[in-house]
């Protein structure tokens, strides 16, 4: 059953919203909890591009490039917020705007003797940050726990 | 005469001792009696798993080194500094500026504006200018080594394209938990593609503020072993077997070159080819993991098992880490296959699993061979084989393009 048949009005301006980013060197960027269509002008994103935009069941996905050779992703479910990002690649992309306001939970995550520069896992409230590899090679994921659509496999968000 | 000639060479001796604890002086004052000369370059520097330098909170399963650094031409304004972390997960040597006493020149651009560089780790950034040093570790040196020197109160505005990425900033020794990093891994440089991409995310034109550069790849911050002038072409890690229990104050040695001297020989080791991004493949639990890695600068062995159970967080601290590390009733030993992209595959490795919260009781060790931890799945595909690995092998790092008499680099061999 297609999921965003009610959603096609908010389709098409995400549509257009796509359009202006892929043909303008600012690309439209959406933020964890916020709507897909949150256009916010993000200066470090300035020179990305989006790759793809594809319907999975149950979410839509856009691949986003970075110009450093990192690819982002947003999960965005139903009901039109982003629940989740992930990137991969030898940065990482500017999650102060992908994260919004649970930025600074990965901000202000504590250090110990445990810490290495090479993992970081983070539950705080609803949000859920996850990260790995190393120099050339970092990748993670973020994501809120209410917000993940029924069905959808914690798999899948990478 | 001949007591006289004693005297003489016990002075050299002497002179010789100073001039090692110095780092900086060149130890030919001593008068009429010429050195011996050099059979060959000193290339082995010792290594030491301790708890840290004291301004850290402390750390685990982390190697560290001391190198002398000078300013460029110079061999009397020389620092040593000890408490250097061996990486071999990373590429170049950065310096927290709150350990060092000298003023190093910044590099500068075509342009005339200063090079600083934004280093992205998984847990957060250090920021800083790209520097010039002469390096000294062992008998080895590099001259005019562009060098990181993170946290200078001279570039105190981070551009946010460095913060927003995230994470904690690493920019003191105590956030940083070393006094600095030395990235041996199997490439040249930090960057792959800094010379040809002006947003790269790790290098900054500055002037009063900082913008994206693209950079020449000789300004760009490299792997010190590189810029050697002999025993150039990889290092070899040598550390000794350490109780299942654990360990303090673990020495061992930092080798540099392979096949260049008697010491840093190959032999009949099992030489595993790394792809582009240093990585290789790990099957484990039937599934073979195809960015998995081995990683000095890791602090135990991560992998995803859901069937080991994992540590519990104490009561007074229930944001602790220790959550991510594995917590089995009794150890445990696995079986681990690992093959490198030249199709050469490990036989008969075993890995051990301790219980993280009973090794760690022992707050007197800083080396654990059995610590584990779960891999954050964000990073699924990976399995991360960091220090433990280390401990009772001798194990070379390869750079790109070096031939060796066991394979070309990139490799890593043990």
């Amino acid at each position: 059953m297609p999921i965003f048949q009610s959603n096609d009005l908010k389709r098409a301006a995400l549509g257009v919203a796509v359009l202006i980013a892929a043909l303008l060197p600012q690309v439209a960027s959406a933020t964890l909890g916020q709507p897909e269509i949150t256009v916010q002008t993000d200066v470090e994103l300035a020179h990305a591009s989006i790759k793809s935009s594809e319907d999975r069941t149950g979410y839509r996905v856009h691949e986003i490039q970075l110009p450093s050779g990192t690819v982002m992703r947003e999960f965005v479910a139903p009901n039109g917020n982003v629940f989740a990002v992930a990137w991969q690649g030898p940065t990482r992309p500017d999650l102060r705007q992908a994260l919004g306001q649970y930025f600074g939970a990965f901000a202000s995550a504590p250090r110990s003797k445990l810490s290495d520069r090479r993992h970081v896992q983070i539950q705080q409230g609803d949000l859920v940050l996850q990260s790995g590899g190393h120099m050339r090679a970092l990748s993670g994921r973020a994501y809120l726990q209410s917000a993940i659509p029924s069905g959808v496999s914690l798999g899948d968000l990478h | 005469m001949v007591s006289m000639r004693a005297l003489k060479m016990g002075l050299c001796v002497l002179l010789c001792l100073s001039a090692i604890a110095c780092g900086g002086s060149d130890g030919t004052s001593g008068g009429g009696t010429p050195p011996p000369p050099p059979t060959s370059t000193v290339n082995t520097a010792s290594v030491i798993i301790d708890g840290g330098p004291s301004a850290s909170s402390g750390s685990v399963n982390t190697m560290f080194t001391t190198v002398t650094v000078c300013v460029p031409g110079s061999t009397t304004s020389c620092q040593t500094i000890d408490h250097i972390q061996v990486d071999t997960g990373s590429y170049g040597l950065r310096l927290l500026s709150q350990v060092l006493t000298l003023t190093l020149p910044v590099e500068t651009l075509a342009n005339g504006d200063s090079l600083a560089e934004c280093t992205m780790f998984v847990d957060g950034f250090s920021w800083g200018p790209v520097v010039t040093a002469d390096l000294q570790i062992a008998g080895e040196t590099a001259h005019s080594l562009p060098v990181q020197a993170i946290g200078d109160s001279r570039f105190t505005n981070i551009p946010a394209a460095c913060s927003g990425a995230g994470g904690t900033e690493e920019d003191t020794v105590s956030t940083f938990g070393a006094n600095g990093i030395l990235g041996i891994g199997p490439f040249e440089l930090d960057c792959g593609d800094c010379d040809t991409v002006t947003n790269n995310g790790f290098y900054f034109d500055c002037t009063t503020s900082c913008t994206g550069t693209m950079v020449p790849a000789n300004l760009q911050v490299p792997n010190p072993v590189t810029h050697f002038a002999v025993d150039n072409n990889g290092a070899i890690v040598v550390l000794p077997s350490v109780a299942a229990a654990g360990a303090s104050n673990v020495m061992g040695s930092l080798i540099f070159g392979i096949d260049t001297q008697s010491d840093n020989a190959s032999g009949t080791q099992t030489v595993l080819t790394v792809d582009d991004l240093a990585e290789l493949l790990v099957t484990f639990n039937g599934q073979t993991f195809a960015n998995s890695f081995i990683d000095s600068g890791s602090n135990g062995i991560f992998f995803a098992d859901s069937s080991i159970t994992t540590c519990a967080a104490p009561a007074n601290d229930p944001t602790s880490q220790i959550v991510n590390f594995y917590c089995p009733a009794s150890t445990l030993t696995l079986p681990v296959t690992i093959q490198g992209m030249n199709g050469t595959m490990t036989n008969n490795l075993t890995f051990a699993v301790g219980n993280a919260i009973n090794m760690l009781e022992n707050t007197d060790f800083d080396a654990y061979p059995q610590l584990a931890g779960t891999l954050p799945p964000g990073n699924a595909g990976s399995f991360d084989y960091g220090l433990p690995f280390f401990y009772g092998k001798r194990v070379a790092i390869a750079v790109q393009g070096a031939m060796t008499t066991a394979g070309t680099g990139p490799y890593i061999a043990f």
